[in-house]
């Protein structure tokens, strides 16, 4: 009894360690590499951004330019999100309506869709004739590409994506975390003489504090990062994920891996204080001043009226808002396709058709079937390799006393800025590095495995934690199972959903994802970069159709997750 | 020899001591009934037994063998969670046949088994139900069916009725008893309702702050509390501190707060001694009593509680101290109304003498 003991504890020791050097090889080394490569290579990085013989400190000047306006992009993004999506959160949770289902995949749809496709659609719904301009009755767009926010100096068009592709982080964070707090204490409120929005203020705002700080910080990191879209609808400005981007092709690596660098240092240094805060356990908030009382007296007052008057404009402009940044766009994409089906709409020419640009001598229709198939396999290889991963690491994160830290560790690929991580992986396994791995199909997988096993092990830690496995092993146990019965028969069962939850955001998470692809990709391109290329070439309509394709295909992810995760 | 030992067990939660070397012995197919408030370690006693938590000190045996580091599966005791914990994914009849399919057993036996058994909790109509479409009482039922199925002589009970509403929960003790007994099994049943334990065990342990501070049968618990602890927490009385001032072959006198004497037949103190007098709610009668010189007091009547069988009085003397009296509705036709003034009395042989507890008489009769 006791030799089998010995010899079940030293199995799964190994397969322990053999998870642990999986993580620590394929997520945290290419995920922290930049920031030592900086070290290593102090040397280039000072010639190429402090001291060029040519141009001076120019570079270095750029770079606080670009993070100043990336950081305060994203504060703006998120501020915008939590004023409007709170109350839509407050309504996914506690209100039931028709079409409640249909709102909710509404905002989930930004999370599935390819951004490179999705900005895309903005821009045609914004700047062209096609778009809304042409409801109007323009000859051009509503707006053009370099419209500026009015005192925030923001191009509109980037905001707008950005806002469109964080408010699902924002709203389903906070929506879920008011779903966690029983009613009644709302109830309680309301027959002690609260109104609503006091109810709200001095009950449900401080209880889920926690949900909106951790909502926020994943919509401050994803603005941070994003990419594929902002790549689309910049135009003249740049953000720091896509100066990375742009000189990492230019093979300035010194350049980019320090701006890389700093980016990571600078999110963390603002997002750190927040999640050292989430851990510490004090889910409740309190405000540590009083507000005097004629005051408190007053907002009181306003809130009654507030809750009286208010209600329907608090209930309408968040779901404008995602009507006009979501589904709108869509929509214009796909009605854009049919109008240039054979060719231009308002030249006649058939050289700005989809059918002559896919099958005319450019033959698009070939790349588009060819970086099809690098998808599909990027994405499955990546997911699969991922989860052998992540599914035993989620097991240990909640069994092992490391495993709080192994867990926050985890969330640093995910809101490290794509393209940065993308240079990270590019430097870690490629001919600076290891020397390994060249640009190509191998190396977007690896890069896709960074990213997809943080995702994975999420969705199986709330799984686990949603259903009190520890409580059915542990039962399972003292009827006779062994530990690895009791996980095969129990455990794993009943984290079924979870799993494929896991498996399917991150397979339509390697699907779409355009950052860190297009810096590692070589001659290897996806479906998302593919767009990118094709808007770069001035190919419109196949750029259309391409983003259509992409669109339709997350439409189908998306309602397998609803399948799944419906039971 | 007993089935179930343990020896000096310790476990600690970072600051706090869930269990304080802690020594217990359980006898073959006994019903033992471990009794104590939230937080006193029972889960902790009961996890450990399992195999669910290893102790930081002492020894744990089972069948005389010394199971510490073995694994749950080895040690054959069945821990029934208070929600039952029956996998939601698995139908009643899955449930219940998990360990025989888990043990490997021939085909034939495991329907065998789980049918008969199925039949014994009165469940088999519902075997291919889930667990969610099942009421409480047959989650219940379910949770000790998949137990016995296991073939475990060893059954670790937490708070196995608490999830159940009040009316099931009086039901099911006398079914879990029966069970236990038919099977033959060695129960430990964890439970912070004395009622409960009073009512199902062969033999109560109250442990407190991870130590037993009695043990025996629910009679003696009852009858011969050790402390004003047990005497509270197990039943509950009336309290009154005083100093003990003669002491003589008929009984002892004691002088309670205000130079006002109280008598009872208890002699085992001595003079000078601070004390505790406690007097259980049905031993203070309204009225006096013939004979009864001593132990008489006035008051006047506070508030009453109708309690179905019985009526409780808070009574507030006229020296200033509160009391309860349970009386039983038979005898309570002159139904005293509040602000009514009446005596008080009890018999010197009924009250119960204890040494004044060091943490004080609030703290120690506070049940934590």
């Amino acid at each position: 009894m006791i030799l089998r003991l010995k010899r079940s504890i030293t199995l799964s020791n190994l397969a322990r360690w053999a998870t642990l050097c999986a993580l620590i090889l394929f997520v945290l080394l290419p995920t922290f590499y930049l920031i030592s490569y900086v070290f290593t290579r102090w040397d280039e990085v000072n010639y190429e951004v402090f001291a060029n013989p040519i141009i001076g400190d120019e570079n270095w000047r750029q770079i606080q330019q670009v993070l100043f306006f990336s950081f305060k992009l994203s504060l703006f993004t998120v501020a915008f999100d939590l004023i409007f999506g709170i109350p839509l959160a407050y309504i996914l949770a506690r209100k039931k309506f028709r079409g409640k289902s249909f709102l909710e995949d509404l905002i989930t749809l930004p999370l599935v869709i390819p951004t490179s496709g999705f900005g895309f659609a903005t821009l045609i719904t914004w700047t062209t004739a096609t778009g809304i301009g042409g409801i109007f009755g323009l000859q051009s767009g509503l707006i053009s590409l370099d419209a500026v926010i009015p005192f925030l100096n923001i191009p509109f068009l980037v905001f707008i994506v950005h806002i469109a592709l964080t408010f699902p982080y924002i709203v389903r964070t906070i929506a879920t975390k008011f779903e966690s707090i029983e009613t009644t204490f709302e109830t309680a409120s309301r027959t002690l003489g609260a109104n609503p929005l006091t109810t709200f203020r001095k009950i449900l705002f401080p209880l889920s504090i926690s949900g909106i700080f951790s909502g926020s910080v994943l919509a401050f990191a994803r603005s941070l990062g994003e990419t594929g879209a902002t790549l689309i609808v910049s135009g003249v400005s740049s953000t720091a994920s896509i100066a990375i981007v742009r000189w990492t092709s230019e093979f300035k690596l010194a350049t980019a891996s320090f701006m890389g660098s700093l980016l990571v240092v600078i999110a963390w240094l603002i997002i750190l204080p927040i999640e050292v805060y989430l851990n510490k356990g004090s889910s409740f908030f309190s405000v540590p001043y009083r507000f005097p009382r004629t005051l408190s007296n007053w907002i009181v007052k306003f809130e009654r009226f507030a809750s009286r008057k208010f209600t329907h404009i608090k209930n309408f402009v968040p779901l404008f808002i995602v009507v006009i940044t979501v589904l709108v766009p869509i929509v214009v994409v796909l009605n854009s396709v049919i109008f240039y089906w054979s060719g231009d709409p308002y030249t006649g020419k058939i050289q700005g058709g989809v059918l002559y640009q896919l099958f005319g001598p450019s033959n698009y229709f070939n790349s588009v079937l060819k970086a099809t198939l690098t998808s599909l396999i990027v994405a499955l290889t990546s997911t699969f390799i991922a989860m052998c991963i992540a599914i035993p690491l989620a097991f240990i994160i909640k069994r092992w006393w490391y495993g709080g830290v192994i867990r926050s560790v985890l969330k640093v690929p995910l809101i490290i800025p794509t393209s940065s991580l993308g240079l990270s992986v590019l430097l870690l396994w490629g001919s600076n590095g290891f020397n390994l791995v060249s640009s190509g199909i191998w190396l977007i997988i690896l890069t896709h495995i960074v990213f997809s096993v943080p995702v994975i092990v999420e969705s199986v830690i709330a799984a686990y934690e949603g259903s009190d496995i520890q409580m059915y092993e542990d039962s399972a146990r003292t009827l006779g199972a062994t530990a690895y019965n009791a996980i095969e028969t129990v455990s794993l069962p009943l984290i079924k959903g979870g799993i494929l939850t896991g498996f399917i955001l991150s397979f339509t998470h390697s699907i779409g994802e355009t950052g860190a692809t297009f810096i590692v990709m070589g001659r290897d391109v996806t479906v998302p970069a593919l767009v990118v290329n094709m808007v770069e070439a001035l190919a419109i309509p196949a750029a259309l159709f391409t983003s259509t394709y992409l669109i339709i295909l997350s439409l189908i992810l998306l309602a397998i997750i609803r399948l799944t995760t419906r039971r | 020899m007993s089935l179930i030992q343990l020896v000096d067990v310790t476990k600690k939660y970072d600051e706090v001591t869930a269990l304080d070397h802690l020594s217990l012995s359980i006898e073959d197919k006994e019903y033992v009934c471990v009794l104590g408030p939230t937080g006193a370690g029972k889960t902790t006693l009961l996890r450990i037994i399992a195999g669910l938590l290893e102790p930081d000190e002492g020894k744990i045996y089972i069948a005389g063998i010394l199971v510490n580091g073995l694994p749950p599966e080895e040690r054959n005791a069945v821990y029934m969670f208070q929600q039952f914990a029956l996998f939601p994914h698995m139908n009643v009849w899955q449930n219940v046949s998990f360990s025989p399919v888990i043990k490997d057993y021939q085909e034939s036996r495991i329907k065998r088994l789980t049918l008969e058994i199925l039949e014994m909790v009165k469940l088999a109509d519902r075997r291919d139900a889930f667990p969610h479409e099942l009421s409480g009482g047959m989650q219940q039922r379910v949770a000790l069916a998949r137990g016995i199925a296991s073939g475990s002589r060893i059954l670790l009970l937490d708070e196995p009725l608490g999830a159940l509403d009040a009316r099931l929960r009086v039901d099911l003790r006398a079914q879990l008893r029966k069970l236990a007994e038919d099977q033959e099994l060695t129960t430990i049943h964890v439970t912070h309702d004395q009622e409960e334990a009073l009512m199902i065990a062969d033999r109560v342990v109250v442990i407190r702050k991870g130590k037993i501070e009695q043990m025996g049968t629910p009679h003696e618990i009852y009858t011969s509390p050790k402390s004003a602890f047990i005497m509270s927490f197990v039943g509950g009385a009336n309290f009154f501190e005083g100093n003990v001032i003669k002491v003589d072959d008929s009984g002892s006198i004691i002088e309670i707060l205000d130079r006002q004497k109280v008598h009872v037949s208890d002699i085992s103190r001595n003079v000078g001694e601070k004390v505790v007098v406690a007097v259980r709610l049905e031993d203070i009668i309204l009225g006096k009593v013939d004979g009864l010189e001593s132990n008489i007091f006035s008051g006047m009547i506070k508030s009453t509680m109708f309690l179905g069988s019985s009526i409780e009085y808070v009574i507030k003397l006229d020296n200033g101290i509160t009391v309860s009296s349970k009386r039983l509705i038979s005898d309570a036709y002159k139904s005293q109304k509040p602000k009514e003034h009446v005596f008080v009395s009890f018999l010197p042989e009924k009250c119960y003498v204890f040494e004044y507890p060091k943490i004080g008489l609030l703290k120690e009769i506070e049940a934590i």
